[in-house]
């Protein structure tokens, strides 16, 4: 009954939370020469949009959502983001082994090549590219590599090259540090003292133990990747999620058109983290029965 | 003992580059070097702005045949300041309220996080596009002030969320360490933990929190910039040679001429000036790279002290701990009663 109660509180919470936060604008309006704040204004539009919740059966109801293309445009912003992600994860954990095979000296001037990434804004990265392309097609003049989305174009590698550019130094990064901690444990020692090789001890016993570790940094991997599958859709002018959200955003879309195209954001978030939950649930209750 | 070169030299930089661009009115030209046609000694107009960088124009011009080294030296101040400031703001108003929550109200700590669950879920480019567009998306008449006011209460509201959910988090821990508990054992009252235990700990910690807003809030200004969402709002004087006088609606450039503004504003002719574009991000790109060089040298030096690395390890031997994690369960008990 309690876990009932705090379940409709937190309901309640997060509902309220949406309102506030979208509807902040009519609460902070600005006047001739400073800063105003009007209650009421801010009261009636928090109203307004909260009955507009559940008004299920008007004709009105995610009318605007409707009109938009939704499916087409959301299945290619996903298909981005999966393919960069997968780009990701498979290249970060080559360069990643590499890194930590290389000899010390490598090593060391590696990493702090890595962590300088660390700083680039992702707008340098993504106008670099663009600038790399346009050049290329200006010396050579094959258009070999689809840069804009206009005329319903979709280009699929430039985006997600760039697109995955910085959230792949992010994962190296991670990936090294979690293998140099792991590797001062015991059973690292005990393996080398059995005559097991570097490469096998890493590939197979270091990389298992990293395992769950791992699939809880892809959240932020994710999240890095939304930011900027969001930034280079508008630079590069794709027709993708990014171009419905903002039709909804400059044409004054309802509340709960917006809501509902920002939660379609976060799904990929919400697997991760779903994923992530599940796997150290298995992992913990498996330690719980070796016990 | 701890070491901070590259603090100092990191910090003295920025202030000199704040300092440059204050002072910039006395020794900078007024007008940038105005010069949109170049004519030759026969009076024949062999070119016009935006010129490519050469000796003449450091970083080229502009298409309103401004300098661009100029333009950047002059917006470096709003952009420095208002970054700086909304980073501060916000550690200063999440900090206090992430002490709060944990200290007198641990129990609101899951509700806080449920109100501001969009924070988690959707990237703050979005919600800051959301809550600009209705104030700067379009001219009017307003006074700078103001809109300035309302972008930097924008700018702060973003970030303190995920400050206050962390500053709880720190405090909580530190309030399980041995030296909180005997002392509240021992009968101290909570502004007595504050000033005595947490304030030492945590003013380390909100410097580093500080220049990890910074960077954060460096980034979203620099974004916001892309999307036309500019500091101070938008100039009504527009640009030279791309709007039509006949045709009202000017193109958007920056009052401040603030570098994020200098992004967006020429954001539409990247094909044909490029440095327009490259000479504000690698500004950005510089004093992002200076501000993460003193925030890796915080990190280290802090590493010594740090209570969420030990945190990190007592993960790994949680097995053996546990035991003692339930006497101290037990000592919370205690001390409710």
């Amino acid at each position: 009954m309690k876990r009932f109660l705090r379940n409709i509180i937190r309901l309640v919470l997060i509902i309220a939370g949406f309102l506030f936060i979208f509807k902040l604008p009519s609460l902070l309006g600005i006047g001739k020469d400073h800063v105003v704040f009007n209650f009421e204004t801010f009261w009636l539009g928090v109203r307004s949009d909260f009955q507009s919740l559940f008004r299920i059966k008007d004709a009105a109801y995610l009318s605007f959502f409707k009109q938009l293309n939704i499916a087409e445009s959301y299945q290619y912003s996903i298909t981005i983001l999966f393919f960069s992600l997968i780009f990701i994860i498979f290249m970060g954990l080559v360069f990643a082994v590499l890194v930590i095979l290389a000899p010390e000296k490598l090593r060391n001037s590696l990493k702090s090549g890595i962590n300088f990434f660390e700083a680039v804004p992702d707008l340098l990265v993504i106008f670099l590219f663009q600038f790399f392309v346009i050049i290329l097609y200006k010396k050579t003049g094959i258009k070999f590599l689809q840069l804009y989305g206009v005329f319903g174009a979709k280009p699929y590698f430039v985006p997600i090259i760039t697109v995955s550019f910085l959230p792949l130094f992010l994962l190296i990064q991670f990936l090294i540090k979690v293998i140099t901690d792991e590797q001062s444990q015991q059973y690292v020692l005990y393996a080398k003292a059995k005559g097991i090789g570097r490469l096998r001890t890493l590939l197979l016993h270091i990389m298992r133990n990293i395992f769950p570790l791992s699939v809880l940094q892809l959240r932020t991997i994710v999240w890095v990747l939304l930011s900027n599958i969001y930034l280079v859709e508008y630079l590069f002018n794709i027709n993708g999620f990014t171009q419905q959200f903002f039709k909804i955003i400059s044409m004054g879309g309802d509340f709960v058109s917006l809501v509902v195209c920002l939660l379609m954001f976060s799904i990929p978030l919400l697997v991760i983290e779903a994923a992530g939950w599940t796997i150290s649930k298995l992992i913990r209750g498996k330690e719980r029965v070796s016990i | 003992m701890t070491k901070y070169k590259k603090t100092i030299i990191g910090s003295s930089l920025l202030l000199l580059l704040l300092l440059m661009s204050n002072f910039y009115p006395a020794y900078g030209p007024k007008d940038y070097n105005h010069q949109v046609l170049v004519k030759n000694e026969q009076g024949v107009i062999t070119g016009r702005a935006p010129f490519p960088p050469s000796e003449k124009h450091l970083l080229g011009t502009n298409r309103n045949g401004e300098d661009i080294h100029w333009l950047l030296l002059f917006g470096a101040k709003f952009t420095l300041i208002s970054t700086f400031g909304v980073a501060i703001l916000r550690v200063l108003i999440g900090g206090l309220l992430g002490i709060f929550l944990s200290i007198w109200a641990p129990f609101l700590k899951s509700y806080v996080k449920d109100f501001f669950l969009p924070f988690r879920y959707i990237p703050l480019i979005l919600i800051g596009i959301i809550l600009m567009i209705p104030i700067v998306g379009d001219f009017n008449d307003v006074s700078i002030s103001s809109i300035i006011t309302y972008q930097i209460i924008i700018l702060v509201f973003i970030g303190v969320p995920s400050v206050i959910i962390f500053a709880s988090d720190v405090t909580d821990e530190l309030l399980k360490t041995s030296f909180v508990q005997s002392s509240i054992l021992m009968g101290a009252g909570k502004f007595h933990l504050i000033k005595r235990h947490l304030l030492p700990h945590l003013r380390s910690y909100s410097v580093l929190f500080t220049v990890q807003q910074l960077i954060s809030t460096l980034h979203i200004t620099m974004q916001l910039g892309l999307f036309g969402m500019f500091l101070g709002g938008r100039n009504r004087a527009g640009i030279f040679g791309i709007d039509d006088p006949d045709n009202p609606p000017p193109h958007p450039a920056t009052i401040t001429n603030e570098w994020a503004g200098l992004i967006g504003q020429n954001f539409n002719e990247f094909l044909l000036a490029p440095w327009t574009i490259f000479s504000p991000v690698i500004g950005f790109f510089i004093v992002i790279a200076i501000v993460n060089m003193i925030k890796k040298e915080l990190e280290e030096n802090m590493s010594g002290l740090q209570v969420v690395k030990k945190r990190e390890k007592k993960k790994k031997i949680s097995k053996d701990e546990s035991r003692s994690f339930v006497k101290r369960g037990l000592f919370e008990f205690v001390q409710k009663l």
